[in-house]
């Protein structure tokens, strides 16, 4: 049952059309909600006019900052920075003012465009160094509850600046191991502001009843929004309900609260259920990736050890905090590779700006500090004359070798996983022809998030089983997985299993859905849940059977004793004296035990791609892509692979397509036309997806996470097949036609050829 | 979800019942491809609309030896799709049968295409290397006008035409010279095309036409061939930067499209 | 206040009549007129083909036209493509290809595919990349998209 690529439990679902999800949802009596943004980038409100909108026919309220009485008017799970509607100012572009609320979306769209807000311009600053110049007007200059101490610990830190997070490491004597080493390298990198697209844009609907507040929304992390929600109304966890349906998409962009809290409040005011829904252009308007300068030095001996690395990072935050202090942090954590180097020092800094609010994206910083990394890693090794895949090769951390002090030790044979690429790749280190490249990438990411997560099961009476569990479906496969683990543990059919979701009344804890963790961390709490439930369907059999606990054995879906046996139906059916009752079994874990060590695991990039370039419009093309999953067991390998392409095709849209780009204090491109995502005819010729399988990890039957892996090292493989099909090096992302044509125009043509 | 903003429809079956409906503030539509987009993003808000769908007259297509007639209602798949059109006009029906995907081509028409006038069209570019022209009805108190305008002067500016409010387009008009030779090719790398390059050779005219690259298509005629230089004309160009490309770059990309369509029609 | 629009179609098979205003475009007519949720909204400017349905046989981006404009006409969307309990190949195919993960976009995936595979029974994985070049997957990187619509081909092609 695991190990094997069975059907996906929604697909059924999913292609006819029956499948829900948030956007999808009608409740009865049901308002509509229209934003009002906010049109300058950095600005106090000097004055909204909601006359005209109110007069609207349809209309019901026009909802403020100033309209939220005594109500914790702010959200944000690290640092409670972001107002549910602008209060005195705006930060950036698009920031929601007014919530206007109709009977139908057509009313309350007419009534948006009848408002009128009227600003007071203060200076806008798009880029990180404009933010942190010598005078620059604060962004955020007031004091804020955080909900994370060690997040505000390094806040407090940061003095009068635009700074919304530092995070630095270092171990031995960094400028000592550069003073001596014989080579030096250099490499300075721009990593683009991206949008994840989940296809399914922000929406949520909420309501109250009896004082309970009811929220179903397309969110990631329902727990996480429950406290959001919570703080705000001054409730009780207990009288806060919120409901993930399936997402239409996520890729972390659905991480932490969005538009819960206006719904609510919309709700909370008008006392009817209110939805929410943005559009794309919202959307973007909402949360973005992070875009980053990251400058790196490297020191190498002779034979390309890695004597030092020194790394600069600046991510631009956006407006408010949201998730971008952990993303840099992590980004901190990652960008030096997963090598084994005596002497580190990297300083990140996250910066506020007048642009749209950084969260989560998937890779969760180790793109951009891979970008860096690797593609420095390249040029050393060009530079020093040593085969690309040697200088790794002689880096990589070995398994159970600590590459970043204090951590669990490395849970992967990343060597084994290069040499598949390179094989998978045919690379040859001296084969060079005009205009074809070949580039790989390694990255090791601390994954996992925090490993807290419960779950339960429930065996009925006729054998059938539900397992409750708090994580959500995004299309990354935890409905199906979590069941297949189930079914395994339980010794039962698959088709005997339900798997009910992200319901923070209904189902139990989870922290959130993310960072790869599911599979290895929920599922070790689904493990854990089955084997509590058998083991009270072993002292019912022992009971019944009567003999010791130790006589029974569970398995296959049968309790046998030494003298007899016992469907799991039968048990139950005999305990409760007929078809009527349950038995209940409760998985936890939490950081104890094998999981004390973090990261819970290592999440492996390992990836190659050969790229070919056109010789007149410098446009790419991506001929070969390999892509490594090292996931330990493969509960389903058909959704591991999924996951690895997936994950990858988004890498090669930074890589080569997409860029969200600020012209002065407005977005450029927030539309679907402008931003370019991959498409059907972006695939590359050759796919090889590969699975590793050596049962290395924590999670269940040796399971560790999935789904980041391969889009982290993409931009550099790429990065690096570029430049050695035309001779010339690049710094920036993406890696459009005409990026790659400048960068051939600076090289004689003859020279491209030989 | 965004929304229209608010509007009457009128849905007239005859081409007199639509010339009397149709004013500056009673906008004609089809397919709604570009102009549903419009109203949607708040560039427009006409009070009426009025659905040119159901006029039997707008979707016929005619092919004699020396002429090409395409009513303005024929959509994208309709025209590429005929086989008269695919025998004589073998360019234009592969212009038509790639441009967009397969939802625009189904919806869109020529005629839309031509009136909403976006610079990025493929269709324009196509018409006017072919020396097409437009036919355009008037409603007046004297009865219908009828005018004819080559598209090469039916299209003045980014999303301008000649057209009034008070007209229709009727028909595309596209001689027929089975001794010209003609080659159309685009770059693109986005939603959008970064250049569009005609190349049309016949006895009496030689002409390269190049749209997309900037506010509307720009012809340029030569004697032969050998006459039509691509650096000349590349440098020649009204170029509109914008994310599909920068000036040097789209003009690079320009004079690399040319020299190829010259060949290719050289080749014939 | 406008006019609503009178209209008579016939949707999955089942003809009906409504009122709707000129302003309601055709996937808000579906998702909250009629219910018929399958058909998503995601781009709003008909370039990734989540809203695709087939009017009179043919693709439509329906979050850009117009409600009143099905008046007179066939129109299926996805809860019209299964056949009572069994899938349609197409979908079948999807299912068995692991051509879907967060499945917002496999409605208008298999709506489009439907409009492919009646023009051309026998596609190239060239031709059908071309053809599904107007419909976006943010999830599957594609590839056994373009498996699944061969496979479903064959499967078509044989019964």
């Amino acid at each position: 049952m695991t190990g094997m690529s069975e059907e996906r439990v929604d697909a059924h679902a999913k292609v006819t059309g029956k499948a829900l999800y948030a956007l999808d949802l009608t409740v009865s009596g049901m308002l509509h909600g229209h934003l009002v943004r906010s049109t300058r980038a950095h600005a106090t409100i000097r004055s909204i006019d909601v006359a005209a909108a109110l007069a609207t026919e349809g209309v019901v309220a026009a909802i403020t900052a100033d309209d939220l009485g005594d109500l914790f008017a702010r959200y944000g799970h690290i640092v409670a920075d972001h107002p549910i509607l602008a209060i005195d100012k705006v930060r950036y572009y698009g920031e929601p003012v007014v919530l206007v609320v109709a009977d139908n979306p057509y009313a309350a769209a007419d009534g948006a465009s009848h408002v009128r807000v009227r600003y007071a311009d203060l200076p806008v600053m798009i880029n990180p160094e404009d933010a942190l110049a010598e005078g620059a007007e604060r962004i955020h200059s007031e004091d804020y509850e955080y909900g994370d101490r060690s997040f505000e610990e390094a806040q407090s830190t940061l003095g009068d600046s635009n700074l919304a997070h530092v995070a630095d490491l270092e171990w031995g004597d960094v400028d000592g191991a550069f003073a001596s080493a014989p080579h030096v390298v250099e490499s300075n990198v721009t990593y683009p502001m991206l949008y994840a697209y989940a296809m399914e844009p922000y929406n949520a609907v909420a309501w109250f009843d009896e004082g309970e507040l009811e929220v179903v929304s397309t969110a990631q992390h329902p727990f996480q929004v429950r406290s959001d929600l919570a703080r705000i109304f001054s409730l009780p966890l207990n009288q806060v309900r919120v409901r993930s349906p399936l997402l239409g998409g996520g890729y972390g962009s659905k991480s932490y609260t969005k538009v819960e809290p206006l719904a609510a409040v919309a709700a909370w005011i008008t006392g009817r259920p209110v939805k929410v829904a943005t559009d794309v252009d919202g959307a973007i308007h909402t949360t973005r990736a992070d875009g980053a300068t990251i400058r790196v030095r490297s020191a190498f001996a002779d034979d390309g050890a890695i004597l030092a690395r020194d790394f600069d990072i600046t991510f631009n935050t956006g407006a408010y905090a949201d998730n971008g202090p952990l993303v840099l942090a992590k980004a901190v954590n990652r960008c030096y590779g997963p090598y084994l180097i005596p002497n580190v020092r990297v300083r990140g800094r996250a910066v506020f700006t007048n642009t749209v609010p950084t969260s989560s994206y998937r890779g969760f910083g180790a793109p951009q500090g891979n970008l860096a990394g690797e593609l420095n890693l390249d040029q050393a090794a060009e530079k020093i004359g040593i085969d690309p895949a040697e200088i790794r090769r002689r880096n990589l951390v070995p398994p159970g070798g600590r590459h970043l002090p204090g951590k669990r030790g490395m849970d992967a044979d990343l060597v084994g996983d290069l040499e598949l690429v390179l094989d998978a790749l045919g690379w040859k280190q001296d084969q060079k022809l005009p205009l074809r490249g070949t580039g790989f990438g390694c990255s090791a990411s601390d994954a996992g998030a925090f490993p807290v997560s419960t779950a339960t099961v429930r065996l009925f009476p006729d054998g059938s089983v539900t397992v409750l569990t708090g994580s959500t479906e995004m299309g990354q496969g935890s409905r199906t997985a979590l069941a297949q683990i189930a079914a395994r543990e339980l010794g039962i059919k698959l088709d005997r299993v339900r798997v009910v979701q992200s319901d923070t009344a209904a189902t139990p804890y989870e922290r959130t859905t993310g960072a790869s963790r599911t599979t290895t961390l929920t599922g070790l709490a689904v493990q854990r849940a089955c084997r509590d439930a058998l083991r009270k369907l072993e002292e019912i059999g022992a009971e019944k059977m009567d003999c010791t606990i130790e006589e029974v054995k569970t398995a296959d879906g049968v309790v046998a004793g030494p003298q007899g046996e016992l469907g799991y139906d039968e048990a139950i059916q005999w305990w409760f004296g007929g078809v009527q009752g349950e038995i209940t079994g409760v998985g936890v874990v939490r950081r104890a035990g094998d999981l004390k060590e973090l990261p819970p695991f290592w999440e492996i990039g390992m990836v190659g791609v050969t790229v070919t370039v056109d010789r007149d419009t410098g446009r790419p093309t991506v001929e070969h892509l390999v892509t490594v999953g090292d996931v330990g067991h493969a509960i389903n390998p058909a959704m591991v692979e999924g996951q690895d392409l997936g994950a990858a095709t988004q890498g090669l849209g930074a890589a080569l397509f997409e860029e969200l780009i600020y012209d002065g204090p407005q977005l450029v491109n927030p539309n679907l036309v402008d931003y370019r995502v991959p498409r059907t005819t972006d695939v590359p010729k050759r796919i090889d997806t590969i699975i590793v399988e050596n049962a290395d990890g924590v999670g269940p039957y040796g399971a560790k996470g999935s789904g980041e892996g391969s889009l982290n090292p993409i931009g550099g493989a790429v990065a690096s097949a570029v430049a050695r099909a035309i001779g010339v090096w690049p710094n920036e992302l993406p890696l459009t036609p005409e990026r790659v044509w400048r960068l051939m125009q600076t090289r004689q043509v003859s020279d491209i050829d030989s | 979800m965004s929304v229209l903003p608010a509007f009457d429809l009128d849905r007239p079956v005859s081409l007199s019942e639509a010339l009397s409906l149709i004013s500056e503030e009673a906008v004609p539509y089809n397919g709604g491809t570009e102009l549903l987009l419009a109203m949607r993003a708040g560039f427009l808000r006409p009070d009426r609309l009025v659905d040119l769908k159901r006029i039997p007259e707008l979707k016929r297509i005619e092919v004699a030896d020396d002429q090409v007639i395409i009513g303005g209602g024929a959509t994208h798949d309709e025209a590429s799709g005929h086989d008269g059109i695919r025998a004589t006009l073998p360019v234009l029906a592969e212009t038509l049968s790639k441009l967009g995907n397969p939802r625009v081509r189904a919806a869109g028409t020529l005629g839309g295409n031509l009136c909403f006038a976006e610079p990025k069209s493929d269709v324009a570019t196509v018409l006017m290397a072919l020396d097409a022209s437009v036919r355009l009805l008037g409603g007046s108190p004297d009865g219908t006008t009828t005018r004819d305008v080559p598209v090469a002067e039916f299209i003045v500016g980014p999303y301008t035409t000649t057209r009034t409010s008070a007209e229709i387009l009727s028909q595309i008009r596209i001689p027929v010279d089975t001794q010209s030779r003609m080659t159309y090719m685009k770059y693109q790398t986005m939603e959008r095309p970064t250049v569009g390059v005609a190349v049309s050779k016949s006895p009496n005219r030689t002409v390269a036409v190049i749209g997309a690259i900037g506010p509307i298509p720009e012809v340029f005629q030569a004697a032969t061939l050998d006459d039509l230089d691509p650096e000349t004309i590349a440098a020649a160009l009204d170029v509109i930067e914008d994310l599909t490309g920068a000036d040097d770059y789209k003009r690079h990309i320009a004079a690399l499209l040319i020299a190829r369509a010259i060949e290719k029609v050289a080749a014939g | 206040m406008t006019s609503p629009i009178s209209i008579k179609v016939t949707i999955n098979g089942r003809a009906t009549s409504h009122h709707v205003p000129p302003r309601m475009i055709l996937a808000e007519f579906l998702r909250d007129q009629l219910g018929l949720t399958g058909t998503k909204i995601s781009c709003e400017i008909q370039v990734c083909g989540a809203c695709t349905v087939l009017v009179d046989g043919k693709p439509i981006s329906s979050c850009t036209y117009l409600a009143a404009d099905i008046d007179g006409r066939e129109v299926m969307t996805i809860e019209g493509v299964a056949e009572g309990d069994s899938l349609h190949p197409i979908q079948q195919a999807f299912v068995d290809h692991n051509a879907l993960q967060c499945g917002f976009c496999t409605p208008g995936f298999v709506m489009a595919t439907l409009a492919l595979l009646a023009e051309n029974q026998n596609p190239t994985e060239d031709d059908v990349a071309h053809y599904l070049e107007g419909n976006i997957c943010r999830c599957t990187g594609y590839r056994p998209i373009i498996k699944a619509v061969i496979d479903a081909a064959d499967r078509m092609g044989t019964s």
